[in-house]
């Protein structure tokens, strides 16, 4: 259990984080979402106690980090895949961190065989890979066997195998009643594991909410696409009836204010053949867009109006 | 498709026919990339005023510490702060040289400049050219910084003094002597901290430690050190009295400034040679 | 259950106890990144190498003086190879930040300052054992030339055992040094410039202006000069630099002062450098408490 409550982060006349609450409980993977330098990062890192709230509180099993008396069994953190001295190898690096809280080393053998690593293990972690730097962060992470963990961009540089291999890693430790904290800028990916999303921009909270009711917010949830022999008709039939009809490209409508059924039903009425007729879903990735659109810190002058 | 089929007057195509603006990096390109380089880090301008200050201050304080009686010149009361100078010089020239490889900035500056070497060429024209300027502030800083002392027993600065001139000068070439040998072993260590120590071994330490036992051996290997290049800061009879004391080579007016430029020659060829040979990660 | 657990059975049993971060268990995990890493081995070799061969080369050059005496050689090679230690500290106290291990590090041990402590035994005890073999070295670099002058070498006598003391003292105080210095800076060319500067640096400096002879710093000689010599501000500012504080106390007792110094002897010197180590650990542990993690 994380719990963020009013948590504000200033650095001179900056601020990281402003105000900010939520919640990530047991048993649930929490998706962290936000542009860069929205503040995910500091929170994550004020989360476990590396930096101290300008004001609010962060706690962790109903502790402050520091108050805990066994962190690496309470929190399994993954920060960054450069919190390793690039000099030592993977297995000092974990065997160093297992010392701190006199876990065995079977259990460092069994994390590292668990990530993937054992080919790697008495390489030095400054000659690894984007993707197995990861793998050793996320080993470090699963050491203590903790209740919750934090995880920021965990399948960051990882390969298609790497990436299925965490999504069912997180869905497993949250099904094991764990909190899982996750940070992530693959939308799809997030989609996928998470059960739900706290979306952050500018450091304020944006969204707190079920992925799937974030999904639904999106503008394209709820609408109708069709595609027919002849449009004219069709719109001027579902203008009677009180729906909203834009033109996409493509020779596609799309219809808002009511329900394929409907839609079809019109087509038949006035007589136009059905090419395609399908309900759009949304996207957490258009539910995103749509939130951060204001808060976007840093994107180039053109992409502005493409993400709109 | 329309793009394609109009490309040769699509506007984004439009600059290229300005030939000029198309060619490939050029040496003074490069050193100008370089200078912005050097100019962009803090910790750079930082070091070169604690550099001009450390100087200053060394100089004004142990001005005060002059006696009529010592045999110091008014020159080496200005130029007292060198060993501080120096200092600040050689690791100016190792962060030069090492940066590139410890902040992995070497990936883009040599992918840009594949022929790699003009990077060196331009590094030492600005760290030169950095060194020579902070070491003139340091000596204008020192001059002033020591007007009190001078106003006491401290001797004045008479350029009439034979050597005076070529001490003050001396001091500033030094300094840029120093910058290079610090790049050269820093391009070539490519590790801070190695090149540092190494570099302060070499330029300052060593010829202390070699002097707690005089003798011909030692002497000599003094005299070949690139610590030989302080010579410069001395004054005709300064140069003088030392070759008198030597049981090695004496080295005369010049001779330690050419001990200091065959060592920074050779450095910086041995660095360009890894550059070439070597692969840059 | 899941794949998780199925596949880690041993997980629970393992961490059975579940207890977390004593300093017993820092200090073991220090210990381990202390020496899985190839600096301090590659620092503390160098070390004792160039102890060994400077020492050797000094008492060669001055075994043909009359009163050549091979105690006095001992700690010739130190001059030189203290900088071996202070690298060690440097790179052990400014490492974790410089490199990012930082964050596992303090994730770990929220309290912070137990990590610090460990690592000052660890970089101690490490240093200890380089101390050691560094003056062995220094001993075997006497010897050919005290042979060969017909000196028998004792050190069980007279001042000699609390040279052999001072000169451990040395390469261990130094290290510790280094280790605050890369604490409190958390970069490595700041930190070691510091200590370059503090420890070889301003002595150089300062003897230069208290020495008449221009660029003339000789510590050697100074022994020979009037022991009776008044105290000046400068030999005074001198002996208070780590520097001279650590050369002081690699010297033998019946030196007596450096001209122109307070005669602080080997004891006051070790006392001086402590202090220096104390207040710059202190420093340290006083950013690492208050401060941001970044």
């Amino acid at each position: 259990m994380i719990e963020v409550e009013a948590l504000t982060k200033r650095y001179g006349s900056t601020t990281a984080v402003d105000g900010l609450t939520f919640t990530a409980r047991p048993g649930t993977v929490t998706g962290f979402l936000g542009p860069n330098g929205a503040g995910k990062s500091t929170t994550m890192r004020v989360v476990v106690g590396l930096e101290r709230p300008t004001s609010g509180t962060a706690r962790v099993a109903g502790r402050a980090y520091a108050d805990l008396p066994a962190p690496l069994h309470a929190v399994g953190v993954m920060l960054d895949a450069r919190s390793v001295h690039p000099g030592r190898t993977a297995w000092k690096h974990l065997l160093s961190m297992a010392q701190t809280h006199r876990i065995g080393r079977a259990r460092v053998h069994e994390v590292i065989a668990q990530t993937g690593l054992e080919p790697v293990a008495h390489r030095r972690a400054g000659t690894f890979s984007l993707g197995m730097g990861q793998r050793l962060g996320i080993a470090g992470a699963l050491l203590g066997d903790p209740a919750t963990l934090v995880l920021d961009e965990p399948v960051n540089g990882l390969d298609p195998d790497g990436v299925l291999w965490v999504r069912r890693l997180v869905r497993d430790l949250a099904a094991e009643g764990r909190t899982v904290l996750l940070s992530s800028h693959l939308m799809h990916e997030l989609a996928l594991c998470a059960d739900r999303v706290v979306i952050i921009g500018r450091g304020r909270l944006l969204a707190d909410a079920p992925v799937q009711e974030v999904v639904a917010r999106s503008e394209r949830a709820g609408t109708v696409r069709v595609r027919t022999t002849d449009d004219e008709a069709l719109v001027r039939e579902l203008l009677a009836v009180g729906a909203q009809v834009t033109p996409q490209e493509g020779g596609t409508l799309h219809v808002r204010g009511t329900s394929v059924d409907e839609v079809g039903t019109a087509a038949r009425r006035c007589g136009v053949t059905v090419l395609e007729l399908a309900a759009e879903t949304g996207s957490l990735e258009e539910a995103y867009l749509q939130l951060t659109g204001d808060a976007v810190e840093y994107r180039t002058a053109g992409a502005a109006g493409g993400a709109r | 498709m329309t793009t394609l089929a109009h490309g040769h007057r699509s506007p984004r195509r439009a600059p290229a026919a300005g030939t000029a603006a198309r060619t490939g990096p050029t040496l003074v390109g490069v050193t100008r990339a370089e200078w912005t380089k050097l100019t962009s880090v803090r910790s750079h301008l930082w070091l070169l005023l604690g550099t001009v200050v450390a100087a200053a201050a060394t100089a004004s304080a142990l001005g005060l510490f002059v006696r009529p009686d010592d045999g110091r010149s008014g020159s080496w009361v200005v130029t007292s702060g060198s060993v501080l100078a120096q200092i600040g010089m050689l690791v100016l020239g190792a962060l030069v040289g090492t940066s590139e490889h410890t902040t992995g900035t070497a990936r883009t500056t040599f992918a840009t400049v594949p022929r790699r070497l003009p990077v060196l060429v331009g590094q030492g024209v600005v760290t030169a050219a950095a060194a020579c300027t902070t070491a003139l502030l340091a000596l204008g800083a020192s001059v002033v910084a020591t007007t009190g002392a001078r106003a006491g027993d401290a001797p004045a600065l008479d350029l009439a003094v034979p050597g005076t001139l070529r001490a003050l000068a001396g001091f500033v070439l030094a300094s840029a002597g120093v910058a290079l040998l610090g790049l050269g072993l820093g391009a070539l260590l490519r590790r801070p901290a190695d090149a540092i120590v190494g570099a302060l071994v070499l330029a300052v330490v060593g010829d202390h430690l070699l002097a707690t036992a005089p003798g011909v051996v030692t002497d000599t290997v003094r005299a070949f050190l690139p610590s030989s290049g302080a010579r410069l800061l001395q004054d005709d009879a300064a140069i003088a009295a030392l070759d008198a004391a030597t049981r090695g080579p004496r080295l005369g007016v010049w001779g330690g400034g050419l001990v200091l430029a065959g060592w920074v020659v050779v450095v910086l060829a041995a660095a360009a040679y890894r550059l070439r040979r070597h692969d840059v990660r | 259950m899941s794949a998780a657990t199925t596949s880690v059975p041993g997980a629970r049993a393992a961490t059975a106890l579940r207890s977390g971060p004593t300093s017993g268990r820092v200090v073991s995990a220090e210990w381990t990144k202390l020496l899985s890493l190839r600096s301090p081995w590659w620092t503390a070799a160098v070390t004792v190498l160039v102890a060994g061969v400077i020492t050797y080369l000094s008492a060669q050059a001055s075994s043909v003086d009359p009163g050549f005496d091979p105690v006095q050689s001992l700690p010739l090679g130190l001059a030189l190879a203290q900088i071996g230690p202070l690298v060690l500290g440097v790179l052990a106290g400014a490492g974790e930040f410089r490199t990012g291990a930082f964050r596992t590090t303090f994730a770990l041990v929220p309290r912070r300052w137990p990590v610090l402590a460990a690592q000052v035994l660890v970089v101690g005890a490490f240093a200890l054992g380089t101390a050691v073999l560094t003056t062995t070295a220094c001993v075997v670099g006497v010897l050919p030339s005290a042979r060969s002058r017909g000196i028998a070498v004792d050190l069980t006598a007279g001042d000699t055992p609390g040279l052999l003391l001072g000169m451990v003292g040395l390469v261990v105080g130094l290290a510790l040094l280094g280790l605050a210095l890369g604490a409190l800076l958390r970069r490595t060319v700041p930190a070691l410039v510091t200590g370059l500067l503090l420890v070889l640096v301003l002595p150089i400096v300062l003897m230069t202006a208290a020495d008449p002879l221009a660029g003339g710093g000789d510590p050697a000689a100074l022994g020979a000069l009037d022991a009776a010599a008044t105290t000046t501000p400068l030999g005074t500012l001198a002996v208070l630099t780590p520097g001279t504080a650590a050369q002081l106390l690699a010297t033998e007792a019946s030196a007596g002062p450096m001209p122109g110094a307070p005669d602080l002897g080997p004891v006051g010197g070790g006392l001086v450098l402590a202090a220096w180590v104390l207040v710059l650990l202190a420093a340290a542990g006083l950013r690492l408490r208050t401060r941001d993690l970044r």
